[in-house]
């Protein structure tokens, strides 16, 4: 459809044989003029920066100035400070589980909502598990401590059940909470990006599969898990990279123990420890682009948030 | 097609209840911490906690006098006009090449497009905030907040512009051409009527991201408030039931113009059809 061009529109009249090479080359450009607004606000307000951290991240600061001389110093503190290095891990390791964890329970999900719901039911039942996505994040995030905390609401079903009494909390303050949390934030992320995997699946080649005699097990095996193997590493990317980054979750939910290395980075900013932040944030940003060169055949993000 | 899915599972009826019961243990993970959000700001007990004592409506009642929560509403919403205002302009007109240019590399175009979303705000944040305070040496604000939110929200709008772009007949654009129109003209009466209902979508959509957006904000607002920054505060210095009350109101409000985002499309399509019906 994007090769079909309006071959009707009359021709400018200034803009004959006459005009020169200059012109022509404006005229191949013109199709892209609408970009130009959003290269400049991305290109400034993005790009820009992001230079901007990794020069930082270079330098050094002495007696709260900043001093231009290049060197390692802020890689070597920081991978040489066991908490720092430690709490690296640590994300990264929370970040695998939470993410398998996700995908593990978007998987089943949306293979029911796909084959079990009736078409125009899916379409509520998504919205439904979008509409938290696009709530206040804060908000989502702060409602756990009001469940799990003391005088909590499962505190107090577990009271009143006999299982416990008085006031406990659980799983907060501590690494499992934030895993929770994150399990819970990035859920819906991982369920559009099944959803629209499967939802495009083609369930002949199910039936076609059994009809030829393979087992049932074998036919979702063998037919229909290599035709998700894309969007499995798709919805993988998009639960995994935005959780290196978390910080509100791990401090809402975390406390002192649950920090992650975006807590850390808040921290260093806060700080004015500029150049050691810029490090740190390199670091992240380094790990998310190898993930994004690794899996670059699976990002076709379009109907992902366009769903 | 139910009877598809029960071919491949031996058990069927059983594996559809075991299933579904599972969707809906799902559909009650997701919604328990915001219906406990909205019960706790009924509570009679100055501490938000269990057990609910009485239900009363006098945390909704203590808001409209609260100046703090005055002032952060006030910036919220003109952060917020101003985000949509910038976003939906920028977006809208990106969305065009995005879909209509001759590109060889779209998908990578699209990837770039969607970057904003995917890397963590934090440290488009962090990075924002370097920028301005120790290289252009602007005060942190609400100008900054609005720049650093537009960089967020600006891909939101590309994308969904873009959805209701690649639906377009572009045989209109040619006929509207050949009865003599130009450019503008053609946008003016024939594209731009017929995507109309998805840009309003859009800009709702950007106004409650906006709204609701955090961790960009915080690096850059500087001494200003919005209602998350205001909530967020309130968390770390403990809090009332009047937090869980602003925390309702945002949660409906935001509901409301995501349903209405969602909506707007469909009814506008509805009734143009039965217009065109009506006229045949």
């Amino acid at each position: 459809m994007n090769t079909i061009r309006p071959a009707a529109v009359p021709a400018d009249p200034s803009g004959g044989t006459s005009a020169g090479r200059p012109r022509k080359r404006l005229k191949g450009l013109a199709p892209f003029a609408g970009f130009t607004p959003a290269a400049v606000l991305f290109g400034l307000f993005f790009i820009v920066p992001l230079g901007l951290i990794l020069v930082y991240s270079f330098w050094r600061t002495k007696d709260y100035s900043l001093v231009h001389d290049w060197n390692l110093g802020n890689y070597r503190t920081f991978l040489h400070t066991r908490t720092y290095i430690k709490t690296f891990l640590k994300t990264v390791v929370m970040g695998v589980l939470a993410t398998v964890t996700t995908i593990a329970l978007a998987m089943p999900f949306c293979y029911w909502l796909v084959r079990y719901v009736s078409k125009r039911l899916q379409r509520t039942l998504l919205l439904l598990v979008v509409l938290p996505f696009w709530t206040s994040y804060l908000l989502r995030v702060y409602s756990w401590v009001a469940i799990l905390g003391d005088n909590g609401a499962l505190n107090t079903v577990l009271n009143k059940f006999g299982v416990t009494s008085g006031a406990h909390r659980y799983l907060l303050y501590d690494n499992p909470g934030v895993y929770l949390v994150l399990v819970y934030l990035y859920f819906p992320f991982a369920v559009l990006t099944l959803y629209a995997s499967l939802e495009r699946f083609d369930w002949n080649l199910l039936r076609a599969a059994r009809d030829l005699g393979a087992t049932p097990a074998a036919a979702l095996r063998r037919v229909v898990a290599p035709q998700m193997r894309l969007s499995i590493a798709t919805a993988s990317i998009f639960v995994f990279i935005p959780i290196l980054g978390e910080y509100l979750a791990p401090q809402v939910v975390g406390g002192t123990k649950g920090v992650m290395i975006g807590n850390l980075i808040a921290n260093f900013f806060a700080g004015f420890l500029l150049p050691l932040g810029s490090a740190a944030s390199v670091l992240v940003a380094l790990v998310i682009v190898v993930l994004l060169v690794i899996f670059r055949r699976s990002l076709d993000t379009g109907d992902v948030y366009a769903a | 097609m139910q009877r598809d899915a029960d071919m491949v599972a031996p058990h069927g009826r059983l594996v559809r209840r075991l299933l579904t019961a599972y969707g809906a243990a799902m559909y009650l993970f997701l919604f328990v911490p915001i219906v406990v959000l909205v019960l706790l700001s009924f509570n009679t007990s100055r501490t938000v906690g269990f057990p609910l004592k009485h239900l009363t409506l006098a945390w909704y009642r203590l808001l409209p006098d609260d100046l703090l929560i005055q002032d952060a509403l006030s910036s919220s919403i003109r952060i917020g006009l101003w985000v949509t205002a910038i976003s939906t302009v920028i977006g809208t007109a990106a969305a065009f090449p995005l879909v209509r240019a001759k590109m060889r590399s779209r998908g990578v175009v699209r990837v770039l497009i969607t970057l904003p979303i995917m890397i963590p705000g934090l440290l488009i944040g962090v990075s924002l905030l370097v920028l301005f305070t120790d290289v252009l040496k602007v005060q942190p604000g609400s100008s900054t907040a609005i720049v650093g939110q537009s960089v967020l929200v600006t891909p939101f709008v590309i994308l969904i512009v873009a959805a209701r772009l690649q639906g377009f007949d572009q045989n209109l654009e040619r006929a509207a051409s050949d009865l003599g129109a130009n450019l503008v003209q053609r946008m003016r009466y024939v594209v731009l009527p017929l995507i109309a209902p998805g840009i309003v979508a859009a800009a709702l959509i950007a106004l409650t991201l906006s709204i609701d957006e955090f961790i960009v904000t915080n690096f850059l607002i500087g001494s200003g408030q919005t209602l998350p920054i205001y909530i967020y505060n309130q968390i770390k210095f403990g809090i009332t039931p009047e937090v869980n009350a602003l925390a309702s109101l945002m949660l409906l409000a935001t509901m409301l113009v995501f349903a209405l985002g969602f909506t707007i499309p469909a009814v506008v399509r509805r009734v143009r059809l039965r217009r065109v019906v009506a006229a045949d």
